[in-house]
């Protein structure tokens, strides 16, 4: 028995090693690239880890402004999670060769993609080119505004974290559990509260919701701005116009980092409504977990509907 | 709708916008102030995001008396700052600085705000399509006051601009008609910025005004040459957009050079 016991001992103090700090009972760093990362990450590591969001739900999540602090939260982290599909691909990969952190390199186990095994849509069909704007190559990096996609990240990143840190992994999955049992709950009555609109049109601002737009059942009918950070032409905009109106298409969503200027003129033009719709956690301070992020979106939602047919 | 009632306005902005800056644009050319415009937008941006940190909404009065208090200290920089015979620092240079401080510091302040701020950043971009016919009416009684007020006070600004030591001899205080061009050329900007974005409000005040100095010397026949220059590469730039299907205000932009060229290659021939 002795020399198996050795050996397990010696294996798990192996296992252990990437988070090799967190045996003497520190937290469990976990850096993450948006705050809905972070949200799911602290629901399933709780006390566990310590989650700490480069970009604010408020930021466009694909031009982020480094901070000097960014390098140095990098080079202490356990674990780096990405949404992947090129979201950060302008700003996070210097950061991380900076940091100098070899256990956040892509690859390691301290490098999490969110987006593996995640349904991710709008992946391109044709020769991507620069004429096509700011396209993402591998598909539409805004998953995570389907619940589904948030259990599907809950679970790799409980899967992860139970990898790091094998002492707490009974944790893990009781959180995880907890997280997913809530998540059932509430994405039933979230698809209840949207069920009077199924198959409505929407106009949005950009293409960041296709994921939202089949979980909730909405046909998003055109893009304000075709081709992401491109002014629309005037044909386009004369075509969303005329679309907005042969159809009666209620709304326009708009990210809250963007200028309401092009949408309001359009809405003035068509009696549509514009309403502010939030991507990420930390959009609005009321925003405060992943929950509140569908709470928030779809109660305006509703609001905005309501009288409108 | 049809494309006529989306284009008109901003063919009619095009107008107004030419109207003022190909007239602002002879001053601010004999000045050699070229890059003063996106100095004082850039200044007023700045004031827009100070507004929002102390609470204000961003398309509020309060925002505005904000930009316009800092288009005022731009203002005050710009007069003070001419020509520094001493050091022979170039105006040109205080511009330069001006405009990196503010854009340093808007984004200073940008990161100190909680929420909704990153929008400021497409303030000065501007989507000449997006206008509509009562902010055209209030932008042209504007720029009407600000050109009477020019018409009035032509003898002192042009003196100023374009024959400084006649302006020395007559004894002006060029420093206070310094700073009241620049609060005039400040209220102009900030609201052409806001309509049409710093790369065609530049143009507007800019190219016509080099165009006409290609043929003319004289002011008058400088701000005809100016005006026409500025109509029709205006309806034309619009026509082209509508044609080809491009962004209207960077087509715009994109004909002024054009036909820039165009008329430096007429002059060239005409010459020989």
């Amino acid at each position: 028995m002795k020399p198996i016991r050795c050996l397990s001992a010696v294996l798990l103090l192996l296992a252990a090693l990437p988070g090799a700090a967190h045996a003497n009972g520190r937290k469990l760093r976990v850096v993450t690239s948006t705050q809905d990362l972070a949200s799911i990450a602290d629901a399933i590591g709780r006390d566990h880890v310590s989650t700490l969001p480069l970009a604010k739900g408020y930021q466009d999540p694909h031009f982020v402004d480094a901070k000097p602090s960014f390098v140095l939260q990098l080079s202490r982290a356990d674990l780096l999670i990405v949404a992947g599909l090129d979201l950060e691909v302008g700003y996070l990969p210097p950061l991380i060769d900076q940091s100098r952190n070899r256990k956040i390199r892509p690859g390691a186990p301290g490098y999490l993609d969110a987006s593996v095994g995640c349904e991710v849509l709008g992946r391109p069909t044709q020769q991507i080119t620069r004429a096509m704007g700011d396209v993402h190559p591998q598909g539409n990096p805004h998953y995570w505004t389907d619940p589904e996609n948030g259990r599907r990240i809950a679970r790799s990143v409980a899967a992860r974290l139970a990898q790091l840190d094998p002492a707490a992994a009974g944790a893990y999955a009781g959180n995880l559990a907890a997280f997913e049992a809530t998540l059932t709950r509430k994405t039933a009555e979230w698809e209840a509260k949207m069920k009077p609109y199924a198959g409505r049109e929407v106009v949005t601002f950009h293409d960041s919701w296709p994921n939202f737009a089949k979980r909730f059942k909405l046909n998003v009918a055109g893009h304000v701005e075709p081709k992401p950070g491109i002014p629309p032409s005037p044909a386009h905009t004369l075509e969303i116009i005329n679309l907005i109106k042969a159809r009666k298409i209620p709304l326009i969503l708009v990210e809250p980092y963007f200028d309401l200027k092009t949408p309001k003129f359009i809405a003035g033009k068509t009696g549509a409504v514009v309403l502010v719709f939030y991507p990420s956690v930390g959009g609005t301070p009321a925003i405060k977990d992943y929950f509140a992020l569908f709470d928030t979106n779809l109660d305006a939602f509703v609001a905005a509907m309501k009288g409108r047919g | 709708m049809t494309i006529l009632d989306l284009l008109l306005p901003a063919f009619v902005a095009s107008l107004i916008l030419t109207g003022i800056h190909a007239y602002l644009g002879v001053h601010v050319v004999e000045r050699g102030v070229i890059f003063v415009d996106l100095s004082l937008a850039q200044i007023a941006a700045l004031g827009t995001t100070v507004a929002y940190l102390a609470g204000y909404d961003l398309h509020s009065t309060a925002a505005y008396l904000f930009s316009l208090a800092f288009t005022f200290l731009g203002a005050v920089i710009f007069a003070l700052s001419r020509v520094h015979r001493s050091t022979r620092i170039p105006q040109e240079a205080v511009i330069g600085i001006v405009y990196a401080v503010s854009a340093a510091v808007a984004i200073l302040v940008m990161s100190k705000a909680t929420q909704e701020t990153e929008h400021l950043k497409e303030m000065l971009v501007g989507n000449v399509l997006s206008v509509t016919w009562p902010e055209l009416a209030r932008t042209a009684v504007l720029y009407a006051a600000v050109g009477v007020f020019h018409y009035f006070c032509r003898e002192r600004f042009l003196n100023i601009s374009m024959h400084e030591e006649e302006a020395v001899r007559r004894g002006y205080n060029i420093r206070f008609w310094d700073f009241l061009f620049y609060v005039s050329f400040g209220f102009v900007v900030t609201s052409s910025v806001a309509i049409a974005g710093v790369l065609l409000v530049f143009c507007f005040l800019i190219v016509p005004s080099v165009a006409a100095m290609l043929f003319a010397e004289r002011l008058g026949p400088r701000l005809a040459l100016g005006w026409t220059m500025g109509a029709l590469v205006s309806a034309g730039g619009v026509a082209l957009s509508f044609f080809l299907d491009l962004p209207t205000g960077a087509t715009i932009v994109a004909t002024f050079g054009a036909a820039l060229l165009l008329l430096a290659v007429v002059r060239w021939a005409f010459r020989r």
